[in-house]
């Protein structure tokens, strides 16, 4: 490896990075926008032009806000635990191609993805199945019972529907053969008679409806979002923790929601692929299409019942994504 | 030294610091998180020898799943009755020193004499490379050449599943009295598990308010409808 690599792979991971904090900071106020009308409200209108910068002020507020430290935290979990949600749902990202390879940007050749695992789905996994810990870990060290209680719901959440996650990949990963993503997405190129894309979500609707339920429930979002139900629980595993240290969960849940998304368009819906033009404008697009879907299901489902959760999760989703991974079994075998 | 060595033994070190850390941690859930970052950095040794797909198991499976229920079930336990756990009888203790240094014995003695390499396995990279990756390599032996192993494996798995599921039944799904030995009561509502009892005794599940005759009033006594309580 060139020092001339490392500086590649180090521009890669700040841009990355730059784009989910953006994306964070805008879907903050998009949410709100869009909740708001749906509501027959106006939403934040007050900063800036149409309150575009109500982020900023929201950001600079979060900063300058008192770190208050309850009494008789466990004082390294309590701050590692944040920090370890923001980090597990960047790091995600790396794996997810944004364009094809070897384009020429500025007069130099790379490939517009930062790293091309062999077991790139695993890594996904993997990545998500480590985010549980900030949750857990903020509920126990806050020293707080809705803390607590808040941690241990959203451990079992996880836990549950990450099986049916992982699961619902499966029928995909049988079709491309390959655990990589770029050979996935490269696995959706061309069309059926000329006008159909080569979708994945066209021969495995099943898993993706079951993905994109999941994925809602892996990031707490409504109407899986008792993990924070704050009727119950107070703010659930974030109870205890103000400025700064909020933000980072905050923004955790967020950009977690950005690769789920992102995720569900790479595995789905062809990437970064799409007919007149390709590219990362695609995969924005698609992007953006999923985040407006989590936002509308906010803002027109109640919450449910955490006994229905755990019934949805393990008696629902669980035996249906086992069926579509027997029926695409199947279909391979008949259909070659 | 080249950047894999470098690396190594950062990811060494760690876990083995970590390591030693799960044993000495007073707080068990220090003990547990400790352990979540020595899997993390046998991970990362995983991916230094080229073997991802035995790096992404291990990190899903132990450190996203084992370690998590560990961590759910000493949250839920008070730490003040976790110090029993540290009653372990003498024999126990003498017995693990014992072995321990033996082991430790064992270490010095092979890497004392530096045989610390054995002889070349059947699956170098490059023929791991050959067969199309780790991952593909990985499946095709685990379904050919140990498929005994394997199977057995998911039996034994599977009657751990069953029995599971047997001790968190609720009562009412058992019948008889054989299965009514059977169940463990994890939390259900205690009301049924006390009305069987009773029934099993031949005395009266609930107590009868003691009406006493009509018009006497005794302030002596409980109200009605208290019952006698427990």
């Amino acid at each position: 490896m060139t020092a001339g690599d490392i500086v590649e792979y180090v521009v890669k991971s700040a841009i990355i990075i730059v784009f989910l904090l953006t994306a964070f900071a805008y879907m903050t106020l998009y949410e709100r926008k869009l909740v708001g009308r749906v509501q027959v409200r106006h939403g934040p209108n007050r900063v800036g032009p149409g309150g575009l910068l109500q982020p900023v002020a929201d950001g600079v507020k979060l900063l300058f806000k008192q770190a208050i430290t309850p009494r008789g935290v466990d004082f390294p979990l309590y701050i590692l635990a944040p920090a370890i949600s923001v980090v597990a749902a960047l790091v995600t990202f790396a794996v997810i191609p944004v364009g094809p390879g070897g384009v020429n940007l500025f007069g130099y050749r790379t490939d517009l993805w930062l790293a091309d695992l062999d077991v790139g789905v695993l890594f996904v996994l993997a990545m998500s199945s480590l985010g549980v810990y900030g949750i857990v870990l903020a509920g126990y060290a806050s020293n707080s019972k809705y803390s607590l209680l808040g941690g241990l719901r959203a451990s079992a959440q996880l836990i549950s529907y990450e099986l049916s996650l992982g699961l619902s990949l499966v029928g995909v990963l049988m079709l491309t053969g390959s655990l990589s993503l770029n050979d996935i997405v490269n696995g959706q190129g061309g069309t059926w008679l000329g006008f159909i894309p080569r979708w994945y979500i066209l021969v495995q609707p099943l898993a993706f409806i079951i993905y994109a339920i999941s994925g809602v429930a892996e990031t707490n979002r409504a109407p899986f979002d008792l993990v924070e139900a704050e009727q119950e629980l107070v703010g659930g595993y974030h109870t205890e923790y103000t400025g700064l240290r909020f933000a980072l969960f905050f923004m955790a849940e967020y950009i977690n929601m950005v690769t789920i998304s992102a995720l569900a368009a790479t595995l789905f819906l062809g990437g970064w692929r799409g007919p007149f033009f390709g590219g990362p404008w695609w995969l924005l697009l698609k992007i953006a299409l999923l985040l407006t879907g989590y936002v509308l299901l906010r803002a027109t489902l109640p919450r449910l019942r955490y006994d229905q959760l755990m019934h949805f999760g393990w008696r629902v989703l669980l035996p249906l994504s086992l069926l579509n991974i027997v029926i695409t079994a199947i279909g391979i075998v008949l259909l070659g | 030294m080249d950047w894999a060595t470098i690396i190594f033994y950062l990811l060494a070190a760690v876990a083995v610091l970590t390591a030693a850390g799960v044993v000495f941690a007073r707080n068990p859930v220090h003990s547990a998180f400790a352990l979540v970052i020595s899997f993390l950095n046998v991970a990362g040794i995983y991916v230094l020898l080229g073997a991802e797909f035995l790096a992404a198991v291990q990190v899903i499976v132990y450190t996203g799943a084992i370690l998590v229920l560990f961590l759910f079930v000493i949250m839920l336990v008070r730490p003040e009755d976790l110090r029993e756990l540290n009653t372990a009888p003498r024999v126990q203790t003498a017995l693990a020193w014992l072995l321990g240094l033996a082991l430790f014995a064992e270490l010095g003695l092979v890497i004392a004499t530096g045989v610390l390499t054995g002889a070349r396995g059947p699956y170098p990279p490059e023929e791991v490379a050959a067969a199309g990756g780790n991952t593909q390599l990985i499946g095709r032996i685990l379904y050919s050449e140990f498929l005994l192993p394997f199977e057995v494996a998911s039996l034994v798995l599977l009657v751990a599943v069953v029995a599971a599921v047997i001790l968190g039944l609720p009562d009412r799904f058992l019948t008889g009295e054989r299965a009514r030995g059977l169940s463990l009561s994890l939390g259900h509502p205690t009301g049924a598990d006390r009305v069987l009892e009773a029934e099993r005794r031949g005395v009266p599940a609930v107590d009868a308010p003691d009406l006493g005759e009509p018009g006497t009033i005794d302030t002596g006594r409980a109200p009605v409808g208290a019952g006698r309580g427990r």
